[in-house]
């Protein structure tokens, strides 16, 4: 409750909300203090392809997805699950099942009861459809004993379960509604969905708005407090600022602009937080194609990590707002190895490594010419990783895509040298991890699966090994020797954890700062 | 005219060469001269300023958001990465200047040969080149232009091509007016009554008269030039690896609410070498227009 509390000035105001949301959050009971009505409005620059998370990951279907779908649990702020869709749940000893006891009282937004029947079509359609394909692999089949109780028979101990069956990644979806024997990924009511989370569709104009109600029969009584919730649309994230500042807009989160948000802190009727972000674990690297002649020696990416200044890239390009990735698993996951070898600034050692490797530097003080590409948004890293690189004699050229279906395509196509992406942790490795690093997740024409190309037998055994581990303690042994093999072949370079930041208006009571932040439901927010 | 030299053989006040006298015109166009000396000063400092400055503009020379006055090192500030805006307004002038050059020499040389062609043969040969042209003409010019940088990579040479492909339909009218007109003059008959070929009558009797009006036209082509080229960065589409104002503006947009300096600087030298390539239009058109002349 006290990583809440330090968001509100007024104390008195502090110790009842603080109080209040711990009470709602631990029990599911309703908070004392809680307005109801009103009309919260977010901002946001992307346009989702629809509004369907059960088969699409991402933050832009996410945040609105979690409104509109419950899914069967949810996490509070410390990465505990709490009740949801289901009101209690057990893990067999063995790991091999998991028994849902679902709501007697949950609706769909149609009137129809949520079903264990609708359990089993929801896992069965994400484990068919969705990006992310080890969230649910183990998953052999899902038993209905009876409408409320689901079942599910694991092929084998699956530690990710749980974090699985949380917000905006089990998105409960209707079979009357979905199991019509269409196409998920294209099904026509991903458009107008209809779920059973607090919050049910109005419209949706892409480029434009979202516009959400509140669902009066939801399953929580009393809930949720606010009436509507509009998602405003906008690509220029200028704009977006703007109508923070004038109040148009009550919050907006993803938001890393490091310089704007330092104004935005400044603003009295704003708070500015990075709470909310730990299930995401967004990590920065400097992702290298393998298959490259040069960058495909392990002496040339390390001595390009010895060049990379991340203490610069926090503490100047981000203004201290970021903090430094030093492996694959983010910092605030406890799985991350805090003692990884580290690649502190020392461009002697670089310029010598690259000599070694046969690379030394021409009549004009370059050695050799790469490509770097970036995602738009973190242009600023790339722009600055070019200078940089040329201190050692590597002569960069950058390739700013003009939008990112082009940089996507260069990368899943395997058609770059290097470039600057973002990879999300989801919360457990074995969902946001593995892929990257594992071998048999090299699939061309795959957007953030294994691009690097990179191949290892004993990471594949380690990381096999520790999907199905079910002593925490094991486990993380399993995956420090991971990040030990990892960090000094360096498939990728971790440079920072994306800073991102959620800013709300100081009219916002409950803010959504749990693990899942404003891609978990917000049943509990409410307008002061 | 009183110095004129003793032994002069003609006695007519007005026996300069044509280029001499409308030299002295432009000379008495007192903002077409401002334009010229700012458009030096600008070629000057983008030539011999970046040798004399010394620094690589995509070098980081400071903490980033610096701003103007504050670090003797940086006196005009840093950009969000920290890059030096001084080396960048000094380096990018040479990028900016040649993309409006050879935009404007190819939309001048794509122009003239489809408006001489039409213009001199007339016919079937006018008929299918002003439809083209027209083609083109109803193009929006800047989308076309992004559509040809997006379709290829972003680089300096495309992006001229683009804007030469974009823009040479005006051109290509005044050549074709002028040509039309000047065909039928009589040293252009008497050229053709004694055997002269079309390609000679073309480029060396006729199109030494239809300059004047196409180097007003490719004077101020210059200028929209450069306003694509800045218009193409701004839109994350010029080429990311050679230092441009429109770059500088490209990708300092974001960050517009934070630091005014940074794009602002680059913006006002945008601004003033278009204004300076406008006023000497404006000069070279009242220097080469017969009708001003008396004015």
């Amino acid at each position: 409750m006290s990583v809440i509390r330090k968001n509100f000035t007024p104390a008195a105001v502090t110790a009842a909300i603080g109080a209040g949301l711990a009470l709602s959050l631990a029990a599911g009971a309703a908070a004392a203090t809680p307005k109801r009505g009103g009309t919260l409005v977010i901002g946001s620059p992307q346009t989702p392809r629809h509004l369907n998370p059960a088969v699409q990951s991402g933050v832009a279907t996410g945040m609105p997805g979690s409104q509109i779908f419950a899914t069967p649990l949810r996490f509070d702020e410390n990465w505990n699950p709490q009740p949801y869709l289901a009101e209690s749940w057990k893990v067999s000893a063995d790991g091999l099942s998991v028994t849902l006891n679902l709501r007697k009282n949950a609706k769909f937004h149609d009137g129809k009861p949520v079903t264990s029947e609708d359990v089993a079509f929801s896992i069965d359609t994400i484990k068919k459809n969705h990006p992310f394909k080890t969230m649910f692999a183990p998953v052999a089949k899902v038993e209905t004993p009876d409408p409320h109780t689901a079942i599910l028979r694991l092929s084998k101990p699956h530690p990710a379960i749980l974090l699985a069956m949380s917000s905006s990644l089990c998105a409960i979806i209707p079979k009357h509604v979905y199991g019509d024997g269409q196409d998920a990924k294209r099904h026509p009511m991903n458009l107008k969905p209809v779920g059973s989370g607090p919050f049910r569709f109005v419209e949706y104009v892409k480029g434009q708005h979202i516009i959400l109600e509140r669902d009066p029969n939801f399953f929580l009584k009393g809930k949720p407090y606010l009436d509507k919730i509009i998602y405003k649309i906008n690509k220029n994230t200028n704009s977006l600022a703007l109508g923070l500042e004038r109040g148009d807009i009550h919050l907006r989160a993803f938001n890393t602009k490091s310089r704007e948000l330092g104004r935005l802190k400044k603003n009295k009727n704003l708070v500015v937080t990075s709470q909310g972000y730990a299930a995401i674990g967004p990590i920065a690297w400097l992702a290298f194609n393998l298959k490259h002649p040069i960058l495909g020696k392990k002496a040339v990416r390390q001595a390009i990590a010895y060049t990379v200044d991340r203490k610069f890239i926090n503490e100047s390009l981000h203004s201290g707002l970021s903090q430094p990735a030093l492996g694959p698993i983010a910092m605030g996951n406890p799985l991350a190895d805090p003692n990884a070898k580290r690649y502190d600034l020392d461009l002697d050692k670089a310029n010598k490594m690259l000599d070694a490797a046969g690379y030394p530097r021409k009549a004009d003080g370059t050695r050799f010419q790469v490509t770097l590409d970036t995602l738009l948004s973190q242009r600023d890293v790339a722009e600055y990783l070019k200078p940089q690189l040329k201190k050692v004699g590597i002569d960069v050229k950058l390739r700013i895509p003009p939008d990112f279906p082009t940089w996507a395509n260069w990368v899943k196509s395997h058609e770059f040298d290097m470039t600057v992406d973002v990879v999300f942790n989801w919360g457990d490795p074995v969902i946001g991890v593995h892929r990257t690093y594992v071998t048999s997740n090299i699939r061309k024409g795959v957007i953030w699966s294994n691009t690097q190309s990179y191949s290892n037998p004993k990471v594949d055994a380690l990381l096999e090994k520790a999907g199905v581990e079910l002593d925490p303690a094991k486990r993380r042994q399993i995956y420090l020797e991971f990040q030990k093999i990892v960090t000094d072949e360096l498939p990728v370079y971790w440079m920072y954890g994306l800073p991102y930041h959620t800013i709300y208006n100081k009219k916002v009571g409950n803010p959504p700062l749990t693990i899942w932040g404003t891609m978990g439901p917000m049943d509990n927010v409410y307008l002061k | 005219m009183a110095d004129r030299p003793a032994g002069a053989e003609i006695p007519v006040a007005t026996a300069e060469s044509p280029a001499r006298e409308a030299w002295r015109m432009f000379l008495r166009n007192r903002s077409a001269i401002l334009g010229l000396v700012l458009l030096a000063a600008i070629i000057l400092v983008s030539l011999f300023g970046p040798p004399l400055y010394g620094v690589d503009p995509f070098k980081i020379r400071g903490a980033p958001f610096t701003p103007p006055g504050v670090d003797p090192n940086v006196p005009l500030g840093t950009d969000h990465v920290g890059r030096d805006i001084l080396a960048g307004m000094i380096g990018g002038g040479r990028a900016t200047l040649a993309v409006g050059a050879s935009a404007a020499l190819m939309t001048v040389a794509i122009g003239l040969l489809v408006g001489a062609m039409a213009g001199y043969y007339g016919g079937l040969v006018d008929e299918i080149l002003m439809r083209i042209t027209e083609f083109f003409q109803v193009l929006p010019s800047l989308i076309l232009a992004m559509v040809l940088v997006a379709l290829f990579t972003p680089s300096l040479y495309m992006i001229a091509i683009a804007i030469g492909v974009a823009s040479w339909q005006s051109t290509a009218r005044l050549a074709r007016a002028e040509f039309l007109r000047l065909k039928e003059l009589e040293y252009v008959k008497a050229g053709r009554t004694i055997g002269a070929t079309d390609r000679r009558l073309i480029w060396v009797v006729i199109l030494p008269n239809a300059l004047p009006p196409l180097i007003v036209s490719a004077t101020l082509i210059v200028g929209v030039a450069i306003l694509f080229e800045a218009g193409l960065s701004f839109l994350g589409l010029g080429d990311p690896n050679i230092m441009s104002w429109g770059l500088m503006i490209g990708s300092s947009r974001e960050y517009i609410f934070d630091s005014w300096w940074s794009a602002t600087f680059p913006g006002a030298a945008i601004f003033l070498s278009v204004l300076s390539v406008s006023l000497i239009g404006d000069g070279l058109n009242d220097a080469l227009n017969p009708k001003l002349r008396e004015r």
